[in-house]
């Protein structure tokens, strides 16, 4: 009885998984099947050859490599500002009087209460206005603008599991509270620094509309943009490439999932805790 | 010598007022316990002192020199915390070394103080344990093996034992005694366990609602508490209060009348006799109380008893025949007796009388 139970509970979990993952699966095939066999029907499920020339196609012959050198450079660079920013702002949230100091924690959230739609125009003419428009570093500000609010309350929930003891304990043992900070804050906050920045760098790097809009030049687009630009027409759709291409994007994500997720479950749990 | 000296210290939380003027001089190599229920500004005072928080007004001093503004680091003084605030991530070695590699001591020398930290603690077998690897027993000692490396002139330590076990306690109290007579520095003991101060200090700071209500040794606290908070607050069970007036050299209550000579004037009319539960004999004398209730724990047993409907507690032997609602005959030394002004509550001076019936 206990191994029927057992037997239908993995059947429905892995039909469950199969769903799921089925689309997935689909795009790695269709990635690999020539050309010619993509429209037979009834349609093949295994390819009947195996072909890698859409990615040969993509990195020799389009500038697919430049984009992707675009958008890793973005998601690292958003990453990198936002997580320097985010935890020494979440800190100070945590750790210091100051009148005001909630009431500022949840004004930071105030622009998550208006559609990206919303704000990008005004948001375009000011990088012009600026002069940064049509660069990669704009869209390093544009994202760090919608990222950081996130991460900055995440990073305060991760913090206030910090005991205030800790930093007092260094402060009195002859450290500086830059010292303290370092020493002590940081290692303890390392797990959540971790989580918040996977969180930024999948949001960096598969942002669309605002790359959509602020960018149009090769130079600075990143792969979402790119690969739309290049690929999809209102005429035609390269589905081989496009298929390939997608799963050269996915990589970076399927690489932080499969050694990290245990770092995002965290931070799952921690967004969870009331802050 | 490096005294502290408190002068004049307020702390207000915004509109909470934690401690109001402070003045208190601790002497050098001392041993003194801050002792009061929670929230009296115990640890609002160390952490003051330790420089974790500013005084809203007055000043701190340490030696000769006022340390208002000078930050933690550079007061020279070691804090133990209550929750022991050890760095999670580093191993006891590394705890323990911490403050001598924060005032770049060289790693050699650093190595030699540690191994000889946790000797005295005996530590040496747990030196390469992660914290949350060690009971609270041997985290308290990385905690006080952290202050000890140094050689600071003050040990502050807040509610140290509090986390313990009794029976944990009752050695690591023995220990603390035996390693501030062998250090010779002062420390500072921050408690809410009136045992812990009666045994260990040199002299007992009682606080309530951030007022120091008496700063004297041990035995003066115990034989001549400054107000009535003192003289309940400590000895347990506690001191029991009789109210009533005096008249013509006799102090009456309804169910007592002792003759008292106070030796200053001044006081109000409404006074409170103070009698220690273990100041009461029992079994003969001219008062008289009825039994309510009786709480026998093995080596005595505590009685609640009803005198003319103010409660006293006495102790009394463990084989004594005690029913409930019978009358008990009992009488009060009256070298032990204690005299308060029943309004402002303070203590009078005063020589007593052997106790009277009731009128
Ligand atoms: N950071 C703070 N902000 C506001 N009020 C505070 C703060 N720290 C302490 N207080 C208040 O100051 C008073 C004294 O607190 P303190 O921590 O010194 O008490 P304590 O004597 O150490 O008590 P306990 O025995 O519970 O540790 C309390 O009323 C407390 O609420
Ligand atoms: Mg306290």
């Amino acid at each position: 009885m206990k191994m029927v139970r057992r037997v239908a509970f993995n059947l429905f979990a892995w039909s469950v998984v199969g769903l799921v993952a089925f689309p997935l699966i689909w795009m790695v095939i269709t990635s690999v099947k020539p050309q010619f066999e993509l429209f037979r029907i009834p349609p093949t499920f295994l390819p009947e050859t195996v072909t890698f020339e859409h990615y040969w196609t993509l990195i020799y012959d389009t500038p697919f490599l430049k984009y992707m050198r675009n958008s890793l450079l973005i998601a690292f660079g958003t990453t990198l500002v936002v997580i320097v920013v985010a935890t020494l702002g979440a800190h100070s949230l945590v750790r210091f009087r100051y009148p005001g100091r909630e009431r500022l924690a949840q004004l930071v959230l105030f622009t998550y209460l208006l559609p990206s739609v919303v704000l990008v125009l005004p948001l375009y003419l000011l990088m012009v206005w600026v002069g940064i428009a049509n660069s990669l570093f704009s869209l390093v500000v544009a994202y760090t603008t919608f990222a950081l609010p996130y991460a900055l309350w995440l990073l305060r929930s991760f913090m206030q599991g910090i005991p205030d003891d800790l930093e007092a304990a260094a402060l009195v043992d002859g450290a500086t509270r830059m010292e303290a900070f370092i020493d002590v804050i940081l290692p303890q906050a390392l797990p959540g620094i971790i989580s918040t920045s996977l969180f930024t760098f999948i949001l960096a790097w598969n942002e669309y509309l605002f790359a959509l809009v602020l960018v149009n030049t090769d130079e600075a687009r990143p792969l979402t943009t790119g690969v739309m630009n290049m690929l999809i027409s209102s005429f035609n759709i390269e589905w081989s490439l496009l298929m390939a291409a997608s799963v050269m994007m996915s990589l970076p994500l399927v690489i932080i999932f499969a050694f990290l997720s245990s770092y995002l479950t965290r931070g799952f749990g921690a967004g969870g805790v009331k802050g | 010598m490096s005294d502290i000296v408190f002068s004049g210290v307020r702390k207000a939380f915004g509109s909470a007022i934690a401690l109001h003027g402070l003045d208190l001089t601790i002497r050098s190599g001392e041993f003194v316990s801050l002792l009061g229920p929670s929230g009296c500004g115990k640890t609002t005072t160390l952490r003051m002192l330790a420089g974790l928080e500013f005084p809203t007004q007055g000043t701190i001093s340490i030696g000769s020199r006022v340390v208002n503004d000078v930050p933690p680091g550079k007061r020279d003084i070691a804090m133990v915390f209550q929750s022991y605030a050890l760095y999670p991530h580093m191993s006891v070695a590394e705890n323990i070394a911490y403050p001598l590699k924060k005032r770049g001591m060289p790693r050699a020398e650093r190595e030699t103080r540690v191994k000889a930290a946790a000797e005295t603690l005996q530590l040496g077998a747990l030196l390469q344990r992660k914290p949350r690897q060690l009971s609270g027993g041997q985290q308290q000692r990385v905690a006080l093996g952290r202050a000890l490396v140094r050689d600071p002139v003050a040990f502050l330590l807040d509610e140290p034992l509090s986390n313990l076990d009794a029976k944990l306690r009752a050695h690591m109290r023995a220990e603390l005694i035996e390693l501030h007579r062998s250090l010779g520095k002062t420390f500072v003991y921050v408690t809410h366990d009136q045992l812990e101060a009666m045994t260990m200090s040199d002299r007992i700071a009682v606080m309530n609602e951030g007022v120091l209500q008496q700063f004297a040794t041990p035995k003066e606290v115990y034989e001549a508490p400054a107000n009535t908070f003192v003289a309940t607050f400590i000895g347990s069970p506690s001191m029991n209060m009789f109210e009533g007036a005096l008249a013509d050299g006799v102090f009456s209550h309804p169910a007592l009348r002792v003759p008292v000579t106070p030796e200053a004037s001044g006081h109000g009319s409404r006074l409170l006799l103070g009698v220690r539960p273990e100041d009461m004999t029992l079994g003969a004398g001219p008062l008289n109380g009825t039994i309510r209730v009786v709480e026998p724990s093995g080596h005595e047993t505590i009685v609640l008893l009803d005198f003319a409907g103010t409660t006293v507690t006495v102790r009394a032997p463990p084989d004594m025949p005690l029913g409930i609602g019978s009358v008990l005959a009992c009488d009060v030394k009256s070298s032990r007796l204690h005299l308060f002004d029943a309004v402002s509550g303070l203590r009078i001076a005063a020589r007593f009388g052997a106790a009277l019936p009731p009128a």
